[in-house]
């Protein structure tokens, strides 16, 4: 893990953008995701909120967050050990993870209790 | 008018300490607010359903919150440019800084869209036409330019057809099934909740119920072109027993009946002139205008632009483009005064 | 021009007025009819805001007769087509004609001077977006005139908008001139995002960067990616509209939905585009009144990011009452709900910033203050339509309306009003004046809030928007009436600031140099400033170079640091790295030039023609613009009139027409993520109607011919190779069979391009009836104009060579032609797998 983190140069401001970036294809993939399904395999509506397309949304949520907030804890540990430009950029990328976390289980909180089709 | 503002004003209070939603507060906003007039037939703030009660109480919980935002924000801003300037140290400096920007940049922000969200997925599921143990009355709603279709589906039979007016149950969930035939319209009684869009090609379902029974006016709020002004009708809401007379009296053998008293010249301009548009239950089947069978029980004519009064449709006949300009019904200039008021006193008396 | 290396000295003043000379041979503005030739950034950025201002004294007119007619209850100002079109043309002018343009001309011009530059990375590309801006604009307002004005909302709903229902000439008007000034936006975006990362002065680090260019980068790069998706859409309403292609008929399996999606997928961003660069504004300013540095600079970058990216995530928003699945609403509602963070932030920043600092309280403050007034509670507004049960009963009602006017007028226009009374020195060399200033504010201020405030209540009283008239007795009337005189204050006060500005002009008090006690470089150059900016380019290793060396206006002017020479004739600044700024190589710009102009005209004549559906003049100016824009191309790099020779100074770096890594493949890049951003969201399109389309029909064998697509891939990956192999052998330096490598690739893409044609004419699409094959013309199309455009450039790239304008050298251009290939080749591959493939996969 650490190795992996290493090599992603964490303290390159490319990672401005990245955390957004999953962000972004996390929240396209759930909502092209639940419009396919839900043209394709429609659930019967009295299931409410228990069905198999609410599951693997949560799913798909939960690996991404984790993801991002691996990626946050790393790019904190790397400003830590920069200073000046480095540190910059690792420090905004850092809460910049961290924000697409918090975001991605934000916005996947309604997966819990909304019927998927209705 | 007067009557209306202190029927709301104490029901806007009421609704707020019956919520136990920090009433103070609220009363301290709503009064002065409520004061203006909150009233009004298409008025979201005056709810005759659940669901647009549901709204109007979010509006007045959100309205505090962010009065007292908005306020505390720009005093401390007001504050920061003109208090006296004090010197700090850089620590301190970091201090306050980091005190504004996680205290107003994070957290409040943070819990305010945590409050909100929990507050409106609940209720917007509410309207979620989820299946019921006992199917829900179904009216369907077609849009067009710039009229409206209303059908009433019958499982057995013919559906009950009717236009620019909804009939609707108290008391019970009501689903529309709206759609549309030209442009996108959408279906919206601002007093039981909604808005829901009418897109041709496409049915979208909505969940209504209405408290107790009474006048409403629905609207349209999606832009249509020259008419869209005049997208509205009114929505009667009845007891339960009277929706069901009002319905039976609808169907086919009864309403065709209406048409007997109609003599020979009149129906002759009608065949001529009208019926290539409009259907008469009985008589005719033209669908490209409002469906005219129960036209003389109608509380309005054009959609809500004239009062249905006697001599009311003639009156509409004659000068419909400068009431409702734009409409897609000829003028007509070249029909005799005579004729328009024999059809108009005819239609009159399609009363079921 | 005899001497290269005549270096100014400060005790030689001789010397200094030789230099200075120098440099206003190499970079100054022709007079007269030649002035249309002018591509220096300081003007053509000047001419956006004064044609911007121009757009938005029309579009408050149009707003003026709006508020009354509906003033009061059946009135007859106006009938409802005139009302429409009224309506229609004030969103439109507003946000396309004025906002975007407005914020962009400032862009222009404030960038190269922060950030230590001479000019933007393509100044012909400035001068080509701005007459385009000004063509499109002007034919578009001109159908006021004509009383065709398009009347649909300035979003163009369709079915509303199309031929059936909106059968004059009005949308076509709209269609074709946005479609035309967005061609200028999105080239504006592009030289942005280029010149701020490849330009900045020496030492310059991204994160030394003044706040400002954060958020021109942020507004850039959105700009880049949210245009095409309108771009597309207006394309394909365009063609649907002339040709019959029925992409949004639902008939012919066309579905109108996918219009509003396009439209929001670009118009959401739109807003941020449109906030950030003003709340750039705000985060300049505030620091200079308080006197001391912007707290929290990271948190800001942040906070820009975020919003940058969030706000392609929210479109659906418009859309909550078109009945898609609640859960989905769910995701954009909460999505929604995220923007309070980053703004907060912000606000809480600038908040800070004045705790913390000594403010003053001057007429720039005054605009500021009344920014956070207004945009606080439209932020607060847009928090509650963020709530999908609230947005159900108020959307598109006045309330809307209010909220809507709250966050632009507050968002963007207080803050612009700011920065122009706070910039004014620069543009005039004149001090604003006081109190004029402050009576034109509180007009304004006080007339908005008249106006507005009390339009949140009659939206929840349950006025709908753009409705013409309305009946007494819904309890509208008083509101309306406050409205709209609160709205005639609002324009007493525009005209107020108007008649100030003008008259600054001529009567404004001289300023002093650096007039506010700024920070930013932009105050180092001579007020007003010279065409070239600075005589030298400082080396910038802080945030706030003036505070930190109040003597540098004065060493820039007397020439004590770099690339002080113009003797040689080039226009010169530094390519510096985009992380660090340490420099790179000298980039030379092309010089003024009649190509904009001409190339913009043959496309007004396009837009034209196409208007009035005269389809032959129309081929006729498509290929003369063409050729304009290859004549252009053809004088730059190692063109002779591009850059006579290649030396620089000692101890500077080389020319970038003499690297592999120069400006122009930073601009191919750029370009190629708008364009990648249409060909996405044709891709959306094309699974959008097959997935949720209601009379999408897929036919059961594909028109297309599986072997002939096959072909045209592997023929033009084949030929993608060859140029990989130039530009492979070019970094070592090694210019061998150059010729005959780039005649190999033009020979292929040739090949591909007539093998594509036939398979076009061959399939025997019904591009009328059904919307399945209308996409696939539309797919078929782009590839190619790819893969034509991409043979015909290696074509001309293989006569450089000839000419000796590329060589082992000269290697740059190779490069970028390269990257296009490579753009092309991937695009190629990913239609053939969606368009021909995938549907024999999967079927209907």
């Amino acid at each position: 893990m650490k190795r992996l983190l290493a090599r992603l140069h964490l303290t390159h401001p490319g990672h401005f953008v990245s955390g957004l970036t999953i962000w972004g294809t996390w929240f396209v993939a759930v909502y092209g995701g639940l419009s396919v399904a839900c043209a394709v395999v429609p659930p019967d509506p009295g299931l409410g909120a228990l069905t198999s397309i609410n599951a693997s949304l949560l799913i798909v949520s939960a690996i991404t967050a984790a993801c991002l907030v691996a990626l946050s804890l790393g790019c904190f540990a790397a400003a830590r050990e920069h200073v000046g430009r480095q540190h910059f950029n690792a420090l905004v990328s850092a809460w910049l993870y961290a924000f697409s976390a918090v975001a991605v289980v934000f916005v996947a909180l309604p997966i819990i209790g909304v019927p998927p089709c209705l | 008018m007067s009557e209306r503002k202190e029927r709301c004003t104490a029901s806007c209070i009421q609704r707020a300490g019956a919520r136990q939603v920090n009433p103070a507060t609220l009363l301290a906003l709503a009064a002065p607010l409520a004061l203006m007039g909150c009233a009004g037939d298409k008025s979201i703030l005056d709810p005759a359903g659940q669901v647009a009660r549901e709204v109007a109480l979010i509006w007045w919980v959100m309205l505090s919150f962010a009065t007292v935002v908005f306020v505390s924000v720009v005093s401390l801003w007001l504050y920061a440019l003109l208090r006296k300037h004090r010197e700090h140290t850089p620590t301190q400096e970091r201090r306050i800084v980091r005190y504004w920007i996680v205290g107003g940049g994070l957290l409040l922000p943070g819990l305010t869209i945590c409050a909100l969200l929990a507050f409106g997925v609940p209720t917007g599921k509410r309207v979620l036409p989820v299946p019921l143990d006992n199917a829900p009355v179904v009216i369907e709603v077609v849009g067009h330019q710039w009229w409206w279709e209303v059908r009433y589906p019958n499982a057995e039979g013919e559906a009950v057809v009717t236009a620019n007016q909804i009939v609707m149950p108290a008391g019970e969930p009501v689903d529309f099934h709206v759609t549309a035939a030209d442009v996108i319209h959408s279906f919206w009684i601002p007093r039981l909740g909604g808005k829901i869009d009418m897109l041709p090609g496409r049915t979208n379902r909505i969940r209504l119920d209405a408290d107790a029974p009474g006048r409403l006016l629905a609207q349209s709020a999606e832009f249509s072109g020259v008419g869209y002004a005049h997208m509205t009708f009114p929505v009667e809401v009845l007891p339960r027993e009277e929706f069901d007379a009002w319905l039976a009296a609808r169907q086919p053998e009864a309403i065709e009946a209406l048409t007997a008293t109609a003599d020979a010249a009149t129906l002759a301009s009608f065949e001529e002139s009208c019926a290539r548009c409009h259907r008469v239950a009985g008589l005719s089947t033209g669908d490209t205008g409002p469906d005219l069978s129960d036209i003389g029980a109608r509380a309005t004519l054009g959609g809500g632009v004239l009062t249905m009064e006697e001599g009311a449709i003639a009156h509409w006949l004659e000068h419909h483009q400068t009431l409702k300009p734009g409409n897609k019904m000829p003028p007509h200039d070249d029909m005799d005064a005579a004729t328009l008021e024999a059809l108009g006193s005819w239609l009159e008396t399609l009363t079921p | 021009m005899t001497t290269l290396n005549r270096q100014a000295t400060p005790q030689d003043p001789d010397h200094l007025k030789g230099l200075h000379d120098d440099l206003q041979e190499v970079w100054g503005n022709p007079r007269g009819i030649r002035a249309l030739t002018i591509v220096n950034h300081t003007t053509v950025g000047l001419r956006f805001m004064v044609t911007g201002m121009v757009f938005f004294l029309i579009g408050g007119i149009l707003a003026m007769l709006i508020r009354t007619q509906i003033a009061m209850p059946d009135q007859n100002f106006m009938n409802p087509d005139i009302y429409n079109q009224v309506t229609t043309m004030h969103g439109t002018v507003m946000m396309f004609l004025f906002a975007i343009p407005m914020l962009e001309g400032l862009a222009i011009y404030m960038i190269p001077k922060m950030i230590g530059g001479r000019d933007l990375v393509c100044p012909r590309l400035s001068a080509l977006g701005y007459f385009c801006y000004l063509f499109g604009g002007t034919i578009l307002t001109f159908s006021i005139v004509l009383e065709m004005a398009p009347n649909s909302g300035w979003f163009m709903y369709t079915p509303l908008s199309s031929s059936e229902y909106s059968p004059g000439l009005g949308s076509d008007f709209w269609l074709l001139g946005i479609t035309f000034v967005e061609i200028s936006a999105v080239s504006a975006g592009v030289e942005l995002v280029v010149s701020i990362l490849r330009t900045r002065t020496q030492g310059m680090a991204l994160h030394k960067m003044p706040i400002f260019a954060w958020y021109i980068l942020a507004m850039a790069l959105m700009i880049v990616v949210g245009f095409p998706p309108l771009i597309l859409g207006s394309i394909l309403l365009e063609l649907e509209r002339a040709v019959g292609m029925p992409f949004f008929d639902v008939a012919g399996g066309g579905d109108p939905l996918l219009w509003q999606h396009l439209f929001w997928l670009f118009g959401h961003p739109e807003v941020y585009i449109i906030f950030l660069p003003a709340a750039g504004v705000v985060s300049t300013l505030i620091p200079v009144f308080a006197g001391r540095p912007l707290v929290g600079y990271g948190w800001v970058v942040f906070a820009i990011t975020v919003m940058g990216f969030i706000s392609f995530g929210l479109w659906v928003h418009h859309m909550f009452t078109v009945g898609i699945p609640q859960l989905a609403q769910a995701f954009f509602s909460a999505a929604s709900m995220l923007v309070a963070i980053p703004t907060a932030i912000q606000v809480f920043v600038w908040l800070a910033t004045l705790w913390v600092g000594k403010p003053r309280f001057e007429l720039p403050m005054l605009w500021i203050v009344g920014f956070l007034v207004i945009f606080v509670c439209g932020g607060l507004t847009g928090v509650m339509l963020a709530l999908v049960p609230f947005n159900w009963q108020v959307h598109d009602t006045h309330f809307v309306v209010a909220h809507m006017h709250y966050v632009l007028v507050g968002g963007m226009l207080f803050p612009l009003m700011a920065g122009l009374y706070y910039w004014l020195p620069l543009f005039s060399g004149r001090m604003p004046s006081e109190t004029i200033g402050k009576w034109g504010f509180w007009l304004v201020f006080i007339g908005f809030n008249v106006t507005f405030l009390i339009m949140h209540w009659t939206g929840l009283l349950g006025m709908p928007r753009r409705i013409y008239t309305y009946d007494t007795g819904m309890g509208w009337d008083i509101f309306n009436l406050i409205s709209s005189i609160g709205g005639f204050v609002m324009s007493a006060g525009f005209a107020v600031v108007v008649i100030d500005l003008l008259l600054h002009f001529r009567y404004g008090k001289p300023a002093k140099e650096n007039p506010w006690r700024a920070d930013t470089l932009e105050w180092a150059n001579s007020l007003p400033p010279s065409p070239y900016n600075f005589v030298s380019l400082p080396k910038i290793e802080t945030r706030h170079p003036l505070w930190d060396d109040p003597d540098l206006p004065r060493t820039i002017r007397e020439g004590k640091h770099r690339l002080a020479v113009a003797s040689h004739g080039r226009r010169e600044l530094w390519g510096s790295d985009p992380l660090t700024g340490k420099l790179r190589e000298v980039i030379h710009l092309p010089g003024n030039s009649w190509w904009p102009f001409c190339a913009a005209l043959a496309l007004a004549v396009v837009c034209v023609s196409l208007l009035i559906r005269w389809y032959p003049l129309a081929g006729i100016a498509v290929i003369v613009a063409g050729v304009f824009l290859l004549r252009w191309s053809w004088e730059n790099g190692a063109h002779p009139r591009a850059a006579p020779d290649a030396r620089v100074q000692e101890g500077d770096p080389p020319l970038h027409s003499r690297t592999l890594d120069g400006p122009g493949l930073w601009t191919m890049t750029t370009t190629m993520i708008a364009n990648g951003a249409f060909f996405l969201s044709f891709l959306f399109g094309w699974f959008y109607l097959w997935t949720v389309s209601p009379e999408w029909s897929m036919p059961d064998t594909s028109p297309l011919s599986l072997f002939a697509m096959l072909a045209v891939g592997l023929l033009f990956a084949v030929g993608c190779t060859a140029m990989e192999t130039c530009v492979h052998r070019l970094r070592q330096r090694n210019d061998l069979g150059l010729r005959l490598r780039l005649l190999v690739a033009a020979l292929l893409g040739a090949v591909a391009s007539m093998v594509l044609l036939w398979l076009i004419l061959s399939a025997d699409l019904a591009i009328t009836e059904t919307a399945h094959d209308a996409v696939l013309m539309v797919g078929l199309v782009y590839a190619l104009f790819h893969v034509s455009l991409a043979a015909l450039l290696s074509l001309l790239q293989a006569l450089r060579v000839g000419y000796g304008y590329v060589s082992a050298e000269a290697p740059f251009e190779p490069v970028v032609v390269a990257y296009f290939w490579r753009y092309s080749v991937l695009m190629l591959w990913v239609l053939v797998g969606a368009l021909a493939i995938l549907p024999r996969v999967i079927g209907g």
